[in-house]
């Protein structure tokens, strides 16, 4: 953890989040806090409620009961993108670029608070329009060199391959300039070497940018190399929460992976 | 009638002109935004006769109307949308089309429209202009038609909303709009307020639909309900059918192609009735669109890796 951390106290606090579809809990009363700057990894067997989890903290879904503060501001209930531009901003588990638009557009259409997307400053304030969009381009162009994309930039992303648009997705968040990053199986299809580019890449934008990244992965050997904190789902509620060494011994996370029977065998 | 009359042909001109204009708000909600508007012959209803009721009854000058007809019309586009936009494309497309209906039954019974009689007697300025402007064209020997004046204005008129909206489209504002047809929920992940810009292009067809409905008054001479029944709406699809998806220039071309073809076919010589050669011209209409759809669905000018892409 950097050192503002505790002097800021958590960026994001979940509070007793519970959401039910029809008759399942599909989140159950959970509760966690992402420390400021921190590598935190979300981890739990499949149906542990990790991607709801992530839509109730993004905003693509609204809690029945809880609350979910960001900088200490509640944000649960606002639209998708009014989260988006307060500075959470999320990757899917089934990439999602623009399928028949330019890697390079993709990538423009991240950058927040565009002059050139308001039609009265189209008009009125061109020369703003030519600077935003300018310094949008500059920015985009950086962030495609840096993930290898820089090639494919006037390709449409529809023709990339799934690792390449992994890799454009979260380019493509980068270009939100986020303070947190929600990353749901970032390295899901993607290969070793790649996977290992792209957390490498978090880890330098932890230290040099201090931004926070909550990410979902099912390989445990990445999280406990990368992640510095945990937190560990089961049935909809969070049985765990710790640094990766103490997550290693915790038995409640061992029955969760394992199954109570499999403990009681 | 001989197959170079040239009134026919300028009058089959203004026609491409209109559905042109018209198709062109059609290619901004669906080929750049994903919305499916059914609707517009509504908006082009409500834009017209706000026009004629103003001249007519309120005694405006036609070009105020004229501008107070689109502030209307975009408004009606807004209040459509308001409750329907968040809905999914094909219940947004319902909507659009009751909006459509709706607007029509209420022109041809409310007595402020005129009824079955419809609005006449708006276009006495325009008639005064094209006066004019056919005496300014007969010394360039372009006077022999009377439409003429029409053809040039309504083809200006295309022309240059098509370099707007081309404008538009490769402006940030243009890319969030494909961003929203391509996948409106990352867009939103991203910070775009997916609803406020489908209003902005809902309203921005209803401004084109306008347009065409201007001219399209100047074309008839007076306004009734017909005119503006849902399947004004659906040749303008059929002009993206033929010119193709996701391009301003493909709409120019498909609403040239649909014209000459339906004013074209007027001139096949069968022993039919009239009724029935008007029904065998659009059965031609439709075997044409259909083997398109088989042969080049991506219409003539549409971009095939784009539909590729995103089936």
């Amino acid at each position: 953890m950097t050192a503002t951390s505790k002097a800021d106290g958590p960026i994001l606090v979940v509070g007793e989040v519970t959401k039910r579809f029809g008759g399942l809990r599909a989140v159950d009363r959970a509760s966690f806090a992402v420390a400021r700057g921190s590598i935190t990894a979300l981890i739990g067997p499949n149906g542990a409620g990790k991607t709801t989890l992530l839509d109730l903290v993004s905003g693509y879904d609204r809690p029945d009961k809880g609350a979910v503060h960001f900088e200490g501001r509640r944000i649960d209930g606002l639209a998708s993108h009014r989260i988006a531009r307060r500075g959470v901003v999320r990757t899917f588990q089934l990439t999602r670029v623009f399928a028949a638009m330019s890697v390079r557009d993709n990538m423009m259409l991240g950058a927040q608070r565009q002059a050139g997307e308001h039609l009265h400053r189209l008009v009125f304030s061109r020369a703003a329009v030519q600077r935003t969009e300018d310094t949008v381009h500059e920015r985009a162009e950086r962030l495609m060199r840096a993930f290898a994309l820089d090639a494919k930039a006037s390709e449409y992303a529809g023709a990339l391959s799934g690792g390449q648009r992994k890799l454009l997705e979260f380019a493509r968040a980068l270009m939100a300039e986020p303070r947190l990053v929600l990353l749901d199986e970032p390295m899901a299809g993607v290969n070793r070497a790649l996977g290992a580019k792209l957390l490498d890449e978090v880890e330098r934008l932890r230290r040099e940018e201090g931004m926070t990244f909550l990410f979902i992965e099912h390989d445990i050997d990445i999280v406990m190399q990368r992640a510095d904190q945990v937190v560990v789902m089961a049935e909809g509620r969070v049985v765990a929460e710790g640094p990766p060494d103490f997550i290693r011994r915790d038995q409640r996370v061992v029955d969760a992976y394992l199954g109570r029977r499999g403990n009681a065998a | 009638m001989s197959v170079f009359d040239l009134d026919f042909w300028v009058g089959a001109g203004v026609i491409a002109g209109i559905y042109g204009i018209f198709a062109l708000g059609l290619q901004l909600n669906i080929g750049f935004t994903g919305i499916m508007n059914l609707g517009q012959a509504g908006f082009m209803c409500v834009g017209a006769y706000t026009m004629g009721i103003l001249v007519v009854d309120a005694g405006w000058p036609l070009a105020l109307a004229f501008a107070a007809a689109i502030i209307v019309a975009v408004a009606a586009g807004v209040l459509v949308g308001l409750p329907s936009l968040r809905l999914r494309a094909d219940y947004f497309g319902i909507v659009t089309i009751a909006f459509s209906e709706i607007v029509r039954y209420v022109f041809q019974n409310a007595a402020f429209a005129g009824g079955n009689q419809g609005v006449i007697g708006y276009d006495a300025e325009w008639r005064a202009f094209q006066a004019w402007a056919s005496q300014r064209l007969a010394t360039i020997g372009l006077g022999e038609a009377t439409q003429m004046p029409l053809l040039i204005a309504v083809w200006a008129a295309l022309l240059l909303c098509l370099v707007v909206l081309q404008a538009l489209q490769v402006s940030p504002w243009g890319r969030v709009l494909k961003a929203i047809r391509e996948d409106e929920d990352a867009a939103a992940a991203l910070g775009k307020n997916v609803f406020a810009f489908k209003l902005q292009s809902l309203g921005i067809a209803a401004a084109l639909a306008t347009i065409a409905g201007f001219f399209l008054a100047m074309n008839v001479t007076y306004l009734y309900p017909s005119e503006f029944d849902p399947s004004f709406t659906f040749f303008g699809y059929a002009v993206l059918i033929l010119g193709g998806f996701a391009s301003y220039g493909a709409v120019v071309v498909g609403a040239v192609l649909l014209c000459t073809l339906t004013e074209g076919l007027r001139f096949l010589d069968l022993p039919l009735s009239a009724g029935q050669a008007g029904s065998l011209r659009f059965i031609i209409v439709g075997l044409v669109l259909i083997g398109l759809s088989m042969f080049r669905p991506q219409g003539l000018l549409g971009s095939d890796a784009e539909m590729q892409l995103r089936a």
